[in-house]
């Protein structure tokens, strides 16, 4: 049996740990990836679909209309710097401030949510009329999956700061505004697209 | 971290005894469910990889003996559709991907010295995820429901007008599943390997199986949501009437060409790259020496992990395509083959300046070389385009990828079997049947597969359940069905060889075959908690480095478990990281992720059903215990030390 050599005693270093250093925004960056790869690969196939038709969108189709969309960007928008005192209060583990950063940023989440499946009507198009609606559906919808995602998770994050608030969670507060503001930044390009892409494309 | 120099033989059974008690699986059938061990949930990626590895390969007997003589009646048109496209979906979707993140997933934090891997409960959820997609679509088949549109199911023959039914949608859910499976798996081992190894364990000294693996991971990560994207457009083509491959409505066909092979591609060395880390672990045991040029090695593996995504316009050479990007996907098909070929010259030159034992695992390792070089060859000739308009869909390309993938999968998997079967068991496999295996398995791929290549050149094209006499291909493709007899014999022995060393194989011992690098330092098989202090290393190869004294740091928690985690370059220790033990929330999520899917095919009630039962599911999974001790904080070093409230 091989022999062991105690060099050093580990029983000190910190159990929490914040952004890279924290395992858990391994997995979140891993998934951010990921879905953010899915959403360009969506964006491509629209540029690809774009090909097809002489005219964009198809003939008989009305132009997507921009009042709801645009006020539920600057609404995700504004809600940056919401995300972001509520990552820095996070990492001061600032109980108080961390939970009303949380309550607002759920609220902000819910509103979101609600405004984006109102956006579906503003496409003025069907998901089932022609190629062209299929993909501003779909892109609409996979990345208000990730609005879902995060207001879940927002909400579930908030209700255990409430309930069982340990110092573990603070890290998983500061990932979670992470989240959001990628999402945000995610969608930035796609509203233009989707939105603006018919008009300028 | 206090450094300590104290010097003594580490002999602490109670210390085992308390780590098991806090590692061990649950006893009986719940602890099956509930398990999050890496090496269990690896076992059983592997396993169940084999059995579908197995039912692929009744299925190629199957279409061999249908293929033996001409005109022959075995199987009639629409089964032999359904059966070459179960055995390629299988052999791609269900085996090749599964296994290597199988051994993976259980490689990799013995190779590192860790106790467990990332995020133990999504690596649980990935496998019971990836099972519900290989039942999904077998039940589909037993019950004349298999897929039956090639394993990469083009539409518009793919579509809901040339595919009615539920076939295809059987066949797209499954490859949601396995892509779930596989991209949870992907997130976990980079995890792993980035955050988790031993100290000392700096980048310059990863085992090169965990960079194989790293590099597979993503590779996965950036190919698999493409066909995930594809399968989705496809599924809601047929299931709600979307017009993505519709072109009377703007859609466009080739647009699923375009997204299934940059996946496609990648996939191939997704496979294939965890296949050159098994071949380049095990020779330094074979050779006595540690393998040559391990940079060369590392850079190769990542050069082919990038160049796989500029490859994947090859697969579609027959379509219309620019002659630029004919030229471009030429060239850069061609320039794949300089990486590999480093690898190869690498191996021959551990080979060659070491003292080769000719164990089973270097046989297939070095049949592995052989039948991938052959393989390698051919894809240079079909890089090229003219070459490729005359045998394309021919069965020169079914006699290409299978000398690719037999060399490139198969052989370096059954020399990773026979190398830490050991290890894995504590058992030995049998030499004799060993060698049995390897050189029918050698003789058979031959046998079975060269002849294609000339029968592809005759204009013999796949697909095809049957042929007229007058073609002449008779003899060759019973050479060709003969050889998959011998093929079939040799996994036979295989398995007979496992059954066996299970119960009577010699007893293996921590390091049967004086290896240098980390998963031997432990028992065999490995206890519950891997090590049961860390290992440090200061070398590429620390138990030749080492001597017969390992260095260890110890302090871990013994009441929970506890990981340590280490910096990414230099793997210094920095903090250490609860697990949530064994759980059987991650199964449950996987039903709710089962029923939403399979429920779709049906009905679009899938949707708010299965999100309401994985929301609530999830939930549970996700809702923290009581922490055991304080925890020791330390703030990002962007707080200032006046504002932390006190």
């Amino acid at each position: 049996m091989r022999r062991e050599r105690i060099v050093a005693d580990v029983s000190q270093l910190p159990t929490v740990v914040y952004g890279m250093r924290n395992l858990v925004s391994w997995g979140t960056t891993g998934f951010m990836i990921i879905e953010g790869f899915s959403l360009g690969l969506c964006a491509v196939t629209y540029v690809y679909l774009r090909k097809n038709t002489a005219v964009w969108p198809p003939h008989g189709t009305q132009l997507p209309q921009l009042l709801v969309p645009t006020i539920n960007l600057a609404v995700m928008v504004l809600s940056l710097p919401l995300a972001l005192w509520t990552k820095h209060r996070a990492e001061r583990m600032e109980r108080g401030a961390t939970r009303v950063g949380l309550v607002l940023s759920s609220i902000v989440a819910v509103v979101v949510f609600g405004l984006r499946l109102a956006e579906f009507a503003s496409l003025h198009t069907q998901w089932n009329s022609s190629a062209y609606g299929s993909i501003a559906w779909t892109i609409l919808g996979f990345q208000g999956t990730l609005i879902l995602i995060d207001m879940y998770d927002t909400i579930g994050i908030t209700a255990i700061m409430f309930l069982r608030p340990e110092s573990k969670w603070y890290p998983e507060v500061a990932d979670n505004a992470l989240y959001w503001i990628f999402t945000v930044a995610s969608w930035i390009p796609l509203y233009f697209l989707i939105y603006f892409g018919p008009r300028w494309l | 971290m206090t450094a300590t120099a104290r010097v003594e033989t580490l002999v602490e059974p109670e210390l085992d005894l308390e780590l098991d008690a806090v590692w061990r699986n649950r006893p009986g059938f719940i602890g099956w469910l509930t398990t999050t061990d890496h090496k269990s949930i690896a076992k059983r990626y592997v396993a169940t990889a084999f059995i579908f590895f197995l039912l692929a390969g009744v299925e190629a007997a199957t279409m061999r003996a249908q293929l033996s003589r001409p005109e022959n009646g075995i199987l009639g048109p629409d089964r032999y559709n359904q059966f070459f496209t179960m055995h390629g979906t299988t052999m791609m979707f269900l085996f090749a991907v599964p296994v290597m993140i199988g051994v993976g997933l259980y490689l990799v934090p013995l190779l590192v010295g860790a106790r467990n891997v990332a995020f133990p409960r999504a690596n649980a959820m990935g496998y019971w995820v990836y099972l519900i997609g290989g039942v999904l679509i077998y039940g589909g088949f037993f019950v004349n429901s298999g897929p039956d549109a090639g394993w990469f199911a083009y539409t518009p023959l793919s579509g809901p007008e040339f595919s009615p039914g539920k076939r295809v949608d059987i066949w797209a859910q499954m490859i949601t599943f396995t892509e779930i499976a596989a991209l949870i798996a992907a997130v976990i081992i980079i995890t792993t390997a980035f955050r988790m190894r031993s100290p000392g364990m700096s980048l310059n000294r990863i085992p090169i199986m965990v960079w194989a693996s790293v590099v597979m991971s993503f590779m996965i990560i950036f190919a698999m949501p493409s066909v995930a994207t594809a399968s989705l457009f496809l599924a809601m083509d047929r299931l709600i009437s979307t017009h993505f491959f519709n072109a009377a409505e703007g859609g466009d066909a080739l647009l699923w060409q375009h997204l299934f092979w940059f996946f496609g591609h990648p996939e191939v060395y997704i496979m294939f790259l965890p296949g050159t880390g098994i071949i380049s672990s095990l020779l330094p045991s074979f050779t006595r020496r540690s393998v040559f040029g391990y940079p060369a090695l590392v850079l190769s593996i990542i050069a082919t992990g990038f160049i796989a995504f500029g490859l994947w316009v090859h697969h579609m050479f027959a379509t219309p395509l620019p002659q630029l990007g004919q030229s471009f996907f030429t060239a850069a098909s061609a320039l794949v083959a300089i990486p590999n070929g480093i690898q190869i010259f690498c191996w021959i030159a551990t080979i060659w300046t070491g003292r080769p034992i000719f164990r089973t695992p270097l046989l297939f390792a070095i049949g592995s070389i052989i039948i991938f070089v052959m393989g390698g060859m051919t894809g240079v000739m079909i890089a090229s385009v003219p070459f490729d308009l005359q045998v394309h869909d021919t069965y020169f390309i079914v006699a290409h990828f299978h000398y690719v993938i037999l060399g490139g999968v198969v052989f370096p998997l059954f020399a990773g079997m026979y190398y830490w079967f050991p290890k894995v068991t504590g058992r030995m496999l049998s030499e004799t049947a060993g060698k049995w295996n390897f050189w029918l398995m050698f003789i058979g791929v031959h046998a079975t597969f060269f002849p294609m290549h000339q029968l592809g050149m005759e204009g013999m094209p796949r697909r095809v359940y049957t042929y007229l006499e007058g073609t002449g291909w008779g003899d060759l493709n019973l050479v060709a069905s003969l050889g998959a007899l011998v093929i079939f014999s040799s996994v036979v022995v295989f398995l007979g060889n496992v059954i066996h060393s299970l119960r009577h194989g010699a007893i293996a011992g921590a390091n049967p075959w004086d290896a240098e690098s980390l998963e031997w330092a432990t028992t065999s098989p490995a206890p519950s908690y891997n090590f049961a202090n860390t290992p440090v290393v200061s070398g590429r190869a620390p138990l030749w480095e080492s001597g017969d004294e390992l260095p260890v740091m110890t302090g871990l928690a013994r009441d929970r478990q506890q990981v340590l985690l280490t910096t990414v370059l230099d793997a210094e220790p920095d903090s250490r990281h609860d697990h949530p033990g064994h759980t059987i929330w991650p199964f449950i999520v996987a039903l709710t992720i089962g029923i939403f899917f399979i429920t779709l095919i049906f009905s679009p009630w899938g949707l708010p059903i299965g999100t309401v039962l994985g929301f609530i599911a999830y939930a549970r999974y996700i809702w923290p215990k009581k922490s055991h001790e304080p925890a020791i904080v330390e703030l990002p070093r962007s707080v200032p030390a006046a504002e932390v409230p006190k």
